[in-house]
């Protein structure tokens, strides 16, 4: 053992050593990449299960179809009758309805200001008391007025009512359920749930006046499609990238496919062979969606305070009737009616390439882990390199004595510059975080492609080459003739870009 | 080769008045970030959260023993000094004050050390090295404006005090102060006890640097005897005088008996809380006493094998304690790599530094992260900031070791010159 330890410390001297890094971190950016594209292979995925036994999804006969379609019907034209007019008109409306089925209600004003614009509205929400609860646990039932392509939610909304005043009739919850009606998708959703917890600017958003307990799981409903559809897409991105846990989509996969009948599609792949191509393709879609982290529909607000949420959004056209998509909320909200605590016995890190297969962190950690080894590598061989004598540009010092000992002698860095000039960069980094933050949305597409023409024109290149060519004027997209150096491309390091432009330029990013 | 320049009195005053600018600008200017940070774990932990003095001082002043509540676990005489102040919550202004103060103070007995050059030959050894140092000028920059530092005084972490403290010690022991050294670790360790396993290699410091003409005593053991009854004295004076302030001895269960037993196991950045939260009840007082065996069986091996540069012991004593002690917390840290710098001579002999600053640095950056998947977002368990915590101390240990290896190897070359710039192998 010592003598292996003792030939290995040998082998730490050998100036080959030395050349293997840039090999060693290629590499590993291969085996990471190569592992991403080989989750999708049966071997490397596993089937979706449920680990929360409280769940028992499909387990329940669900009775909401007969006498409740006419209920439905009749909603139905409540709520067309109100399209088209101002939010408070709107909740105006609604909220006599929710008073009918013997509810407490609420509103709760809102304005939030982003990118130079105010989100205003009102949400109108009811509280149905659980019969068999004490008000310390709350499922919440969200149907937004419009949904995030700012269509009219003409089925949603009717439908969400309609099952309000089913579940009215029910005596077996032992949650309370709330039914939130928000004029968007997005701010509404955010307002609520920020004032649920206490958390929101009460200069901006207002305090709700009612609550109930604590917030077990949400679900949505995004039925904007007129008449009968096909599948069901269930949308799960949260804000940041942020993900519900598994066990929710899965009871909802188990109850429609399972119970119902009724296809699901994930990642707006509305087609799903189940083959490797379709496979890849929702996964890459999915961790494209947390890496944007936008908020994808109104249960994303949920899922920053530990509240799993979905959203259900019918599609295509078939013979499902939205009775149907009702059964599938009345199947889940029974499933989270049942649960004795939290969900937290499934996965919150997960990538869903099908409705029934997916890769857990543990699987898919390592390809990221890979691809992030390879800087820590290359930074190690760096340093080492650093401290080697001679190569250094500005080496004032007289060559350490030893060096016929030493293969590797080193010299002491300096750093101080350096790391002065790493924190300056980063603290510059405030003036984009706050133009950003608070440049107006048309500006922000134009200010964009500023900073990024600014940071290729920034990147070191060699020392004796001048800087690249001036990045064009923000407004015009066009480039100007020099375009292959300004193009943000890392392979232009090593061969020199165009002859060294005139004078004229030298901008100072 | 970084030569000792001669500073000038303004420079001395610009470094000061920008360390104290900066601080009382966050203060002013962002008293959210400094809220932030006082409840941060990493900062505060309960024997040194400003909060929870807060809470003793409201029940202080109210006339109901400030450790009726079961939060405040700090020492009493901090109470009147704060109740002297005006109310924090009116006007904040005065505490900030204090604390930048003791920034100030605690920067300025590391000038001190430094400009000694204690680090570079001690009474007992003279590094042949020693040419090569910074400043302390520099140290004391690098203290005042190292984040750590600066997130401890802006979360108004109590463990401000004790970082003055201890520094004072070391500073009055290179200066040939004994006595003073004494008091200071007296109060060091009457604000959180763990200070006190630094007494026998400061004892020795002192001794090494004491004055030929001054009133100590020459034999070391009746030195040594004079300085132990002299924070034996001190630390009794304290005691009393908290009996009186309190009125009670409850203060001494309340303070030293949360850090002997850990009762309080909120999370916090060291090892100790996680073992406690799993272990079964009837383990507990063996681990607890295996545990404080293992944080103070330092002393004597560390005293003993590095007698030659006692500062050297001291800044590794400071080191682990920062890793090892129940309650650490950035502070500790921010101590500890305050000292580092003071052994500018030897860090050509360093083998790791890279590897222990990029841990160190990951791990700052993640600790957050995890703390937030675990206590926020939900989507992550106790073991995610656990594992980060003992990457945490991974990076600071190595730092210790590869500072202990260099301080050793030094000595190494003084004795035996012929291995200069060989390769040490394992036989």
């Amino acid at each position: 053992m010592a003598r292996l330890l003792a030939s290995a410390l040998q082998l730490r001297r050998n100036p080959r050593i030395l050349k293997l890094p840039p090999y060693l971190s290629f590499l590993c950016i291969l085996v990471g990449v190569a592992w991403l594209f080989l989750l999708p292979l049966d071997q490397y995925s596993r089937r979706t299960y449920i680990s929360e036994n409280a769940l028992l999804p499909g387990q329940v006969h669900t009775y909401f179809s007969g006498s409740d379609q006419n209920v439905f019907r009749a909603y139905k034209h409540e709520v067309a009758a109100l399209a088209g007019k101002t939010n408070a008109q709107i909740n105006d409306g609604l909220e006599p309805l929710l008073r009918g089925f013997g509810l407490k209600t609420a509103r709760q004003n809102f304005t939030y200001h982003a990118a130079g614009r105010a989100y205003a509205g009102e949400n109108l929400y009811a509280i149905l008391q659980a019969p068999r609860g004490d008000a310390t646990e709350a499922i919440v039932l969200v149907a937004a007025w419009e949904n995030v392509r700012r269509e009219l939610n003409r089925n949603g909304v009717p439908l969400a009512l309609t099952l309000l005043r089913y579940f009215k009739r029910w005596s077996l919850w032992s949650k309370d359920i709330i039914l939130l009606l928000t004029p968007d998708s997005i701010a509404g959703p955010q307002a609520w749930v920020d004032a649920y917890h206490d958390a929101h600017d009460p200069s901006r958003v207002a305090g709700l006046p009612l609550k109930s307990g604590l917030l077990q799981g949400a679900l949505a409903i995004d039925y904007a499609q007129e008449g009968r559809f096909e599948s069901l897409h269930v949308v799960y991105d949260g804000v940041n990238g942020q993900l519900p846990n598994l066990d929710l989509i899965n009871s909802v996969v188990h109850i429609a496919q399972g119970q119902m009948g009724i296809g699901v599609a994930l990642q707006e792949m509305w087609r799903h062979s189940n083959r490797y191509g379709d496979r890849l393709r929702t996964m890459l879609r999915g961790m494209v969606r947390q890496g944007l982290g936008l908020a994808s529909g109104p249960h994303s607000a949920f899922i920053p305070y530990h509240v799993d949420a979905v959203t259900l959004r019918p599609f295509g056209q078939g013979w499902q009737d939205e009775m149907a998509l009702g059964r599938v909320v009345e199947g889940a909200f029974r499933s989270l009616n049942n649960l004795l605590e939290h969900l937290h016995q499934s996965f919150f890190f997960y990538l869903l390439m099908q409705r029934e297969r997916f890769v857990s962190i543990g699987t898919y950690l390592p390809s990221a882990m890979l691809v992030a080894a390879n800087f820590t590598i290359m930074a190690i061989a760096l340093w080492v390199k650093s401290g080697q004598p001679g190569d250094a540009g500005d080496d004032d010092k007289a060559p350490p004595p030893p060096a016929d000992e030493d293969p590797l002698p080193t010299v002491e860095r300096k750093l101080f510059r350096p790391l002065a000039a790493v924190a300056l960069i980063h603290a510059v980094s405030v003036v984009p975080l706050y133009l950003f933050n608070h440049a107006p949305e048309s500006a922000l597409a134009p200010l964009f492609a500023l900073f990024a023409l600014l940071s290729a024109a920034s990147r070191p290149s060699s020392p004796t080459s001048s800087p690249a060519p001036p990045p064009p004027a923000p407004s015009s997209p066009s480039r100007p003739s020099s375009s292959a150096s300004s193009s943000p491309s890392p392979s232009s390091s090593s061969a020199p870009p165009s002859p060294p432009s005139p004078p004229s330029t030298s901008p100072s990013p | 080769m970084a030569a000792v320049a001669k500073v000038s009195p303004g420079q001395a005053a610009g470094l000061y008045a920008a360390a104290a600018a900066l601080r009382l600008a966050v203060f002013a200017f962002l008293p959210g970030l400094s809220d932030l940070l006082a409840a941060r774990v990493e900062v505060s932990t309960p024997v040194t959260s400003f909060k929870r003095l807060q809470e003793g001082l409201f029940l202080y002043n109210h006339n109901v023993s400030p450790y009726d509540g079961g939060v405040y676990h700090q020492a009493p005489l901090l109470l009147p000094l704060f109740s002297l102040l005006p109310s924090f919550a009116a006007l904040p202004l005065p505490t900030d004050l204090v604390y930048v103060v003791l920034d100030l103070l605690s920067a300025r007995a590391i000038w001190r050390i430094a400009d000694s050059g204690e680090a570079g030959s001690s009474a007992l050894f003279t590094s042949p090295r020693r040419a090569k140092r910074w400043s302390g000028f520099v140290l004391a920059a690098f203290f005042l404006f190292n984040p750590f530092t600066l997130a401890t005084c802006l979360g108004r972490s109590t463990s401000a005090f004790t970082t003055y403290a201890v520094l004072h010690a070391i500073a009055n022991a290179v200066s040939g102060a004994p006595l003073g050294a004494m008091v200071a670790l007296a109060f060091a360790g009457y604000l959180s006890l763990s200070p006190l396993l630094l007494l026998p290699p400061l004892v020795l410091l002192a001794y090494d640097r004491r004055r030929p003409a001054g009133p100590a005593p020459r034999s070391g053991p009746a030195f040594a005897a004079v300085c132990a009854a002299a924070v034996a004295g001190v630390l009794g004076a304290l005691f009393l005088l908290s009996y009186l302030v309190t009125g009670s001895w409850e203060f001494l269960p309340s303070t030293y008996g949360v850090q002997l037993t850990l009762s309080d196991l909120s999370p916090n950045i060291g090892l100790w809380w996680y073992f406690f939260v799993e272990m079964f009840d009837s383990f507990r007082s063996f681990f607890l006493a295996v545990f404080w065996l293992h944080l103070s069986s330092y002393v004597a091996g560390l005293t003993l094998r590095i007698r030659r540069q006692p500062l050297v012991v001291l800044t590794l004593l400071l080191g682990i304690h920062g890793i090892f002690k129940p309650y650490p917390s950035i502070a500790d840290t921010s101590l500890f790599l305050a000292l580092v710098p003071l052994y500018r001579h030897v860090f050509p002999l360093m083998r790791y530094t890279f590897l222990s600053a990029s841990v160190i640095l990951y791990s700052a950056f993640l600790g957050p992260a995890f703390y937030y998947l675990w206590i926020y977002a939900g989507s992550g368990n106790a073991n995610f900031f656990y594992a980060i915590t003992l990457v945490w101390g991974l990076g600071q240990s190595l730092l210790v070791c590869d500072l202990m290896f260099a301080v050793l190897r030094d000595e190494l070359e003084v004795e035996r010159p012929e291995i200069v710039g060989k390769e040490i192998r394992q036989i």
